[in-house]
């Protein structure tokens, strides 16, 4: 009852090393950035004794929290592309039926899935900015 | 992980299975055996009986017909809103009947046609995308569609009696709280109601999904169309509940005047806003993600060849599920927020643009690199592709707030909304009803009709809404029932009008090429478009059973892919090919890998699913019109329809431990804990469900944030050690549960008893702590906000304290009657995974009912 050993590293590959959820951590990094970056102002502009005047501190926080969520991003993207491991075979098709294509593959989704949540961040940050007001 | 005592078998034999024992032939008469039993075991009942039926493809094709019966009324009335704007100061409808029409137009398009459709599609394709014989939960599936179809005819009715809602598809407080007649309630009951249906789908095909491939199918060969399924899902679980968070708020105040949307009591019409398009508008990506998703399954079709860029779609899909989620607020970009926090949402709103676009490119990729045959449904392909992408580039103009400013709530929307609409989901979905017709019926659709239809609604639709943009961009403002001449408003309204004619006989003959008969076409070949997907491994002509044996799949394309699969499929060369036992069967496998698991017993033929979705409609639809009390009855016989439902059908303690599935392999057949599909299940129902008690907890940081009174100045609190005590109670009831769980494996199964004796008492005694300490102090809901959102977390809490009682009392009746033993013990799972989440409900709900306001 186990999978006919294609390549050396079956072992590192098996079944109970892989998640489904990781592939969302990426995003889910933005969503939690997008979050707190939306309570933060909505409960600065609200209770922050005359919030205008010390807007730049609130630009401030969003602006590093951006860097943190971009620096979570990227480190979750860089070990997804690790796990994708493209310059060993130069593989971006992961169609086989073995272990070892579907690791990489979870790994491509995962890194392109980075790479998008970094651009969203990236994004979120913008206002932060450009728009810094509660007006 | 080592075995735990109890636990079921492991899978003992071969996996994979090698070409030796595939290409083992097994002999003539076997085989006939094998089908005869398969047949008789899957066999639907005949005449009106079928309706007991749950087999998906009966349950399927039902919810798609009324999904389309829906979809035409909804036209009709677009039709005569059309009509009536054909010329400025017209009198063809008033302007009451007219706010009735385009509520109801917009309201059953998205409720009752394009978010069922999707369930329905799913429901009927799935399992043959992955050889699976059915569902996991066929009931459920039953259940779900019973519950749409009365709700539906109940809110889409109301039209005929001019009761129906007219505040608009959203609803807004205060115009719609305000609003005598029962309108109002319709929708929020009637639609809530409906939402029972598509959280039964969600769970019906996560579950599907994750748990019941073929074995072998990995999820890097999973179809394309599966891991959009699995993503609108886990979107439908956190964006419905918000919406039903919302409708039991607004329902309060329509009830019983508790003031949530109400200003001059504390409350604010905003929060409805977030909570709808929290909801809103990832529902737009819930119709437009499965719809696209069709399309990846035509293009390599057509393009004879696989998709290109496999990983990029699933970013794609992953990616626009998650971004789509942070788009909102754009729907609210005049209502005065701070411009900081309308910059996040337009940003989200430009990002999800990307993973939006990705799959659009990955097609172009692959009809680039394909030698592409202009099949019937490709064409339709072609025509959402060029109409989503017009839309898409509306969409990126609205998202930029000042320009949003100038065209809200104007034609110019409706434009917008219409071009994603159209070109997101209705073409690509009457594409895949050409393209899946022969897999569903037997018979082909005509392509000559196919084109006629096509270029009918195509032609109609861009004629219709084109101008729409220059008279939105003019200043003519959506949702006016007439308007005077002169203002350059006049030619434009008359070319819609007669275009959306033009779209009517598109439709026209796209329904009849759809419903006329075919009883003399010959049956169609069996895979007439040469696709490679499992589906098109169909029996012609039809048989209930689903696949006859279930294939190890180890490509993405099994039939361009897989020497003599389908030879062997059907020969019975694979798994399950037999119903020895006269039962329905079906396997589950894991999640990653789709290894063979377990032999899983599916449901029959039932009419109690048609019992309980007519109860629980009673107890929703009764408070349209005040009467609590049937309401009530009717709630209570629902609950206990359920509970027979559950007690006689699920989890039934199996005659065998394991079951030869074939191909040397033995798998056991009862699974309790977290490899149980019924755990699945739970785990995603209570995911959802946190989603909605999240919603009312942010309900109480946005009037924190809202209002400068919240909690009013001096105003009473709840009363901290009732709150405490129930916190204690129902805290020690978990416990109680948790180990009677543990006992039980370990064969003790009085002390098992035991605790759920004592369980439910504990809980009971929490759960009035809990409403003491609402009671006692002056909380008068009607009088304030503050005390009304306490009130409303309470209620929530209780009403899940009580389901706790009831799962507790079936497990300990299912412990005195022999229905669970230390061995077959997935109710207790199942029980102690909902008390999980509801300890934390509890603690949560104590915690801001009794600790955040003192803070404050």
């Amino acid at each position: 009852m186990q999978d006919k050993p294609h390549r050396s590293q079956e072992q590192e590959f098996s079944e109970e090393r892989s998640s489904l959820w990781r592939i969302t951590f990426g995003p889910l990094v933005w969503a939690v950035h997008f979050v707190a970056s939306y309570a933060a102002t909505a409960a600065f502009c609200a209770k922050w004794p005359e919030p205008e005047t010390h807007i730049d501190l609130l630009r401030l926080g969003v602006g590093l929290a951006t860097l943190v969520a971009l620096a979570a991003i990227g480190w979750l993207g860089w070990l997804a592309w690790r796990q994708w491991d493209f310059l060993d075979d130069h593989d971006y098709a992961h169609a086989d039926g073995n272990s070892e294509d579907r690791h990489e593959f979870l790994g491509h989704a995962a890194f392109l899935l980075a790479v998008v949540s970094f651009i969203g961040v990236v994004y979120s940050g913008l206002p932060a900015l450009f728009a810094g007001s509660c007006r | 992980m080592s075995r735990q005592p109890n636990d079921a078998p492991p899978p003992e034999g071969v996996f994979p299975p090698t070409e030796a024992m595939l290409a083992q032939p097994v002999p003539l008469a076997e085989q006939e055996a094998q089908a005869e039993r398969l047949r008789r075991v899957w066999a639907s009942p005949k005449g009106w009986r079928i309706l007991s039926d749950v087999n998906n493809t009966s349950v399927g094709v039902w919810y798609a017909l009324t999904c389309l019966f829906f979809m035409l009324c909804a036209g009709v009335l677009a039709l005569l809103m059309r009509v009536q704007l054909a010329v400025p100061d017209n009198d063809f409808l008033s302007a009451d009947r007219y706010n009735q029409f385009f509520t109801m137009h917009g309201s059953a398009m998205m409720f009752l046609f394009a978010v069922p459709l999707f369930e329905a599609i799913a429901i009927l394709i799935l399992p043959s995308l992955m050889g699976a014989r059915d569902l996991p939960f066929p009931r459920l599936s039953a259940y779900g569609y019973w519950c749409f179809l009365i709700g539906g005819i109940f809110v889409l009715g109301s039209v005929l009696f001019d009761a129906a809602p007219k505040s608009g598809w959203f609803m807004y407080p205060p115009l719609a709280t305000k609003q005598g007649g029962i309108g109002a309630d319709i929708w929020l009951l009637g639609l809530s109601f409906i939402e029972v249906a598509s959280i039964a789908a969600a769970v019906e095909l996560i579950v599907g999904v994750l748990k019941c491939r073929p074995p072998g199918m990995r999820v890097n060969l999973m179809p394309l169309y599966a891991w959009y399924v699995l993503v609108v899902g886990g979107m439908i679980l956190f964006a419905f509940p918000p919406l039903i968070a919302g409708d039991f708020l607004f329902e309060m105040e329509r009830s019983f005047d508790w003031p949530f949307f109400d200003p001059e009591r504390g409350g604010d019409p905003m929060l409805w806003q977030h909570l709808f398009w929290i909801f809103g508008h990832p529902e737009v990506y819930i119709i437009f993600l499965p719809s696209i998703a069709i399309a990846a399954m035509i293009v390599p079709t057509a393009a004879r060849r696989p998709i290109v860029g496999y990983s990029w779609i699933v970013l794609s899909a992953v990616g626009t599920g998650f971004l789509s989620f942070g788009l909102w607020v754009h729907h609210m970009f005049t209502t005065g927020l701070p411009s900081m926090s309308i910059g996040f949402f337009s940003a989200a709103s430009e990002a999800v643009v990307i993973p939006t676009g990705v799959q659009l490119f990955a097609f172009v990729a692959t009809l680039m690199v394909g030698r592409v045959r202009m099949i019937p449904p490709m064409l339709w392909i072609a025509g959402a592709l060029a109409i989503f992408t017009a839309g898409g580039l509306t969409g990126v103009m609205v998202a930029v707030a000042p320009f949003d400013w100038q065209v809200h709530d104007s034609y110019f929307i409706v434009a917008h909304l219409h071009y994603t609409l159209f070109g997101g989901m209705i073409f690509p979905v009457i594409g895949g009803i050409y393209y899946f017709y022969p897999l569903i019926t037997k018979k082909m659709m005509s392509p000559r009709l196919s084109k006629w239809a096509f270029w009918l609604i195509f032609t109609g639709f861009n004629l219709s809404f084109m101008p729409m943009h220059l008279t939105g961009l003019k200043g003519m403002p959506r949702r006016v029932f007439t308007y005077p001449s002169g203002l350059g408003w006049d030619w434009l309204n008359l070319v819609s009008t007669l275009a959306s004619f033009i779209i009517a006989a598109g439709f026209a003959v796209f329904v009849w090429d759809l419903l006329r008969p075919k009883a003399r076409q010959g049956d169609p070949e069996r895979n007439p478009w040469q696709a490679g997907t499992l589906e098109w491994t169909h029996d012609v002509p039809g048989e209930d059973w689903g696949v006859r044996s279930i294939p190890y799949v180890n490509t993405r394309y099994p039939l361009w892919q897989q020497e003599k699969l389908v030879e062997r499929m059907d020969a019975g060369r694979f798994y399950l090919p037999d119903a020895a036992d006269g039962e329905r069967e079906t396997l589950v496998t894991s999640v990653i890998d789709g290894r063979p698991l377990q032999v899983l017993r599916v449901a029959t033929t039932t009419w109690i699913t048609l019992v309980a979705a007519a109860l629980t409609g009673g107890a929703f639809i009764f408070p349209t019109f005040h009467w609590y009390w049937p309401a009530g009855i009717s709630g209570a016989l629902a609950v206990i329809s359920i509970l027979w439902w559950l007690w006689t059908s699920t989890a039934l303690i199996p005659a065998k431990e394991t079951k030869d599935v074939g191909l040397d392999l033995r798998l056991p057949t009862y699974v309790s804990g977290s490899g149980a599909v019924g755990w699945w299940a739970m785990w995603i129902t209570m995911l959802g469900d946190s989603t909605a008690f999240a919603s009312l907890v942010f309900g109480v940081f946005f009037y924190w944030t809202a209002g400068a009174d919240f909690p009013p100045e001096g105003a009473d609190h709840a009363a901290w050690p009732w709150s405490l005590m129930a916190l204690g109670l129902l805290t020690a009831s978990w416990a109680l549960m948790l180990t009677a769980r543990g006992a039980n494996r370990r064969d003790r199964t009085g002390a098992a008893r035991l605790c759920l004796c004592l369980a439910p008492l504990l809980a009971l005694g929490g759960g009035a702590a809990m409403l003491a300490a609402v009671m006692l102090p002056d909380m008068e809901p009607t009088s304030h906000v503050y005390p009304a959102t306490m009130w409303g977390l309470t209620i929530w809490t209780l009403a899940h304290v009580g389901a706790g009682v009831i799962m507790q009392l079936y497990a300990l009746a299912g412990l005195v009657f022999g229905r669970i033993t230390p061995r077959y013990d997935a109710p207790m799972w199942n029980v102690t995974l909902f008390w999980h989440f509801l300890a934390l409900t509890v603690l949560v709900t104590t915690a801001v009912t009794a600790g955040f306001p003192r803070m404050l």
